[in-house]
C-alpha cells in the first residue's frame, strides 16, 4: 500500500488534507514541521510526502532541500497559502530539481489533489 | 479638471470696479499720505487676486480695463498725472504678485506631491498586510472547502444538505477571489515583465470583455497609434483595462451610454531633454454619473467603494493603482458628478524591440458591438 506522509502545521487543515488522501485509499502518516517530518522519515520512509511551505521550526523549504542532499528520492507536493513562497522565494524550476513533482496552492479542490498525486507518482 | 473651481465673473467684475475707483482716488490723492493708502488698498486688491487664484494674463488685463474706466471718467486727465502716481507703483505691484503667485503655485505642488507620497505609503503598508493575511486566510478556506467536498460523500444526493453545501463552496470561492485579488495587490506577482504591444493586447481585452458588459454601454476603441510597447506582465495590462471598463460600465448602470477607450503616445518637455521615448497614454471615459471630489479623493484607498454591498470589494482601484506605479507610470482621473468620469493612465513607454516603429500612426477607430 501506498503510504503518504502529510507535513503542516495547520491542525484543521492537516486533519482534513488526511481524511482526503485516506479516501483516495492511501495510508496516511503525519508530523506538523520539517524537523518531525525528518524523524518520521527515518523510522519509516513514506512514498510520497505531502508538504505545506511555511511551518515554524523547519519550513517546507528547509525539508525539501536537506531530503535533496540526502538524495531521498521521495517524490514531494508542496502545498502553500501564499503564491510567493511557492513561486518567488522558491522556484519551482528548482523545486523540481529537488524532488517537488507538483505544487498545490491552497485552497484546492479534491480533484487538484487527485491531479497532483497522480502527477507526483507517474 | 472638469470640476476645478474657477473664478466666477462676478467677484473679477468686483474687483475691477474696486481697482478703477482705487486708481482714481491715487490719481486725483491731495497729498503724499493720501496717495500712499490708495496704493496700499490697491495692493490689497492684489492680494485679493492671489486668493481667488486669477492667472497672470488676467491681471495684466484687469488692469487695463481699470485704467480705460480711469480714462473714460475723466477725459482730460494729462497722461504725466497718471504715469507718475500710479504707472510706477502699479508695475510693483505686478511684479510682486507675480512672485506670490509663482510661490502659491509651488506651494501647492509640493502640497500635491506630498499627499502621493503619504497615499502611496498608506497602501504599502495595507500591502503587507495584506499578503500574511492572505496566507492564513488560505489555510482557513482550504480547510472549509476540502471538508466541504468530504461531506459531499455523506450527504444524500439532491438533499437541502447537498444544496447548503453548493452555497458554502461558492461562497468560498468568492473568498478565494477576493484573497487572489488582495495579494495581486500586495504586489505579490511572480511574472516577469517583458516587452508587451499594447495596442492589440487592449483591443483583445475588450473584444473578451464586450460579451460581460451591459448590453446599453457601447465601446469604442481610439488608437491614435499602430503599436506602442512597455515593459510590463500582459495580465498587468488586462487587469488595468478590464477593471476600468467594469467600473465605467457600473457608472452607466443600465441606462445606455458609451466608453471610449484611447491609446496615443505623449512626449513631455523633460522626455525630450533625457532623450527617452516619452508615455504611453491609455484613458478610458464613460459618460456615466461620474464623480464628486470626496469620492474621487478616496477612489484608490483599499476597500473603499460606491457599489453596493456584494457587488464590488474596493479592492480594485487600489490594484490598478499599485500595478500602475510598479510600472513606473502614473495615474489621473478627471470627473464630475454628471459629466462622466475619465480614467488616465500613462505608462514609460519602451522602444519596440525590433525599432521600426516611427510616431506617425494612422487613427483607428473602432466600434465593439
Amino acid at each position: 500500500m501506498t503510504n503518504v506522509l502529510i507535513v503542516d502545521d495547520d491542525d484543521i487543515f492537516r486533519a482534513m488534507l488526511v481524511e482526503m488522501v485516506q479516501r483516495e485509499g492511501y495510508q496516511v502518516s503525519t508530523a506538523t514541521d520539517g524537523n518531525k517530518a525528518l524523524a518520521a522519515i527515518e523510522q519509516s520512509q513514506p512514498d510520497l510526502i505531502i508538504t505545506d511551505i511555511l511551518m515554524p521550526e523547519k519550513d517546507g523549504i528547509e525539508l525539501i532541500m536537506e531530503l535533496a542532499q540526502r538524495e531521498s528520492g521521495i517524490p514531494i507536493i508542496a502545498v502553500s497559502g501564499g503564491r510567493r513562497s511557492i513561486s518567488l522565494e522558491f522556484n519551482l524550476e528548482s523545486a523540481k530539481l529537488m524532488g517537488v513533482r507538483a505544487t498545490l496552492p491552497k485552497p484546492f479542490s479534491r480533484e487538484d489533489l487527485r491531479r497532483a498525486i497522480a502527477e507526483a507518482l507517474a | 479638471m472638469a470640476d476645478t473651481t474657477t473664478t466666477s465673473d462676478s467677484s473679477t467684475h468686483d474687483i475691477t470696479r474696486l481697482y478703477a475707483e482705487v486708481l482714481q482716488r491715487a490719481v486725483f490723492a491731495k497729498d503724499a499720505l493720501a496717495l500712499e493708502m490708495a496704493l496700499t488698498e490697491a495692493s490689497d486688491l492684489g492680494r485679493d487676486l492671489i486668493v481667488l487664484e486669477i492667472p497672470l494674463e488676467e491681471v495684466g488685463e484687469l488692469h487695463h480695463e481699470a485704467l480705460v474706466q480711469l480714462a473714460r471718467a475723466n477725459p482730460d486727465l494729462p497722461l504725466q498725472q497718471v504715469a507718475a502716481r500710479i504707472t510706477a507703483p502699479l508695475m510693483e505691484a505686478t511684479m510682486a504678485y507675480s512672485l506670490a503667485f509663482r510661490e502659491q503655485l509651488e506651494r501647492r505642488a509640493t502640497t500635491l506631491v506630498n499627499a502621493r507620497l503619504e497615499q502611496s505609503r498608506r497602501l504599502e503598508a495595507v500591502g503587507t498586510l495584506a499578503a500574511g493575511i492572505a496566507h492564513d486566510f488560505n489555510n482557513i478556506l482550504g480547510a472549509i472547502l476540502g471538508f466541504s467536498e468530504l461531506l459531499e460523500d455523506e450527504l444524500a444526493p439532491d438533499s437541502s444538505g447537498q444544496r447548503y453545501l453548493e452555497y458554502i463552496q461558492q461562497s468560498s470561492f468568492r473568498a478565494r477571489d477576493l484573497i487572489a485579488r488582495l495579494l495581486a495587490f500586495a504586489r505579490d506577482l511572480a511574472d516577469t515583465p517583458v516587452p508587451v504591444e499594447v495596442v492589440a493586447l487592449v483591443r483583445d481585452t475588450l473584444t473578451l470583455l464586450r460579451a460581460s458588459l451591459p448590453v446599453g454601454a457601447q465601446v469604442a476603441f481610439n488608437s491614435e497609434i499602430d503599436e506602442a510597447w512597455v515593459l510590463a506582465e500582459p495580465s498587468q495590462i488586462q487587469q488595468i483595462v478590464m477593471n476600468l471598463c467594469i467600473n465605467a460600465a457600473d457608472a452607466i448602470g443600465q441606462a445606455p451610454g458609451h466608453i471610449e477607450v484611447g491609446l496615443e503616445w505623449v512626449q513631455r518637455l523633460e522626455d525630450t531633454a533625457a532623450e527617452t521615448p516619452g508615455w504611453v497614454r491609455l484613458s478610458v471615459r464613460d459618460d456615466g454619473e461620474g464623480m464628486t471630489s470626496e469620492v474621487r479623493e478616496r477612489i484608490f484607498d483599499p476597500f473603499f467603494t460606491t457599489k453596493e454591498p456584494g457587488k464590488g470589494s474596493g479592492l480594485g482601484l487600489s490594484v490598478i493603482h499599485g500595478l500602475v506605479g510598479q510600472l513606473g507610470g502614473r495615474i489621473e482621473i478627471e470627473s464630475a458628478p454628471g459629466a462622466g468620469s475619465r480614467f488616465i493612465i500613462e505608462l514609460p513607454r519602451l522602444a519596440p524591440p525590433n525599432a521600426t516603429a516611427d510616431d506617425s500612426g494612422a487613427t483607428h477607430n473602432e466600434k465593439l458591438q
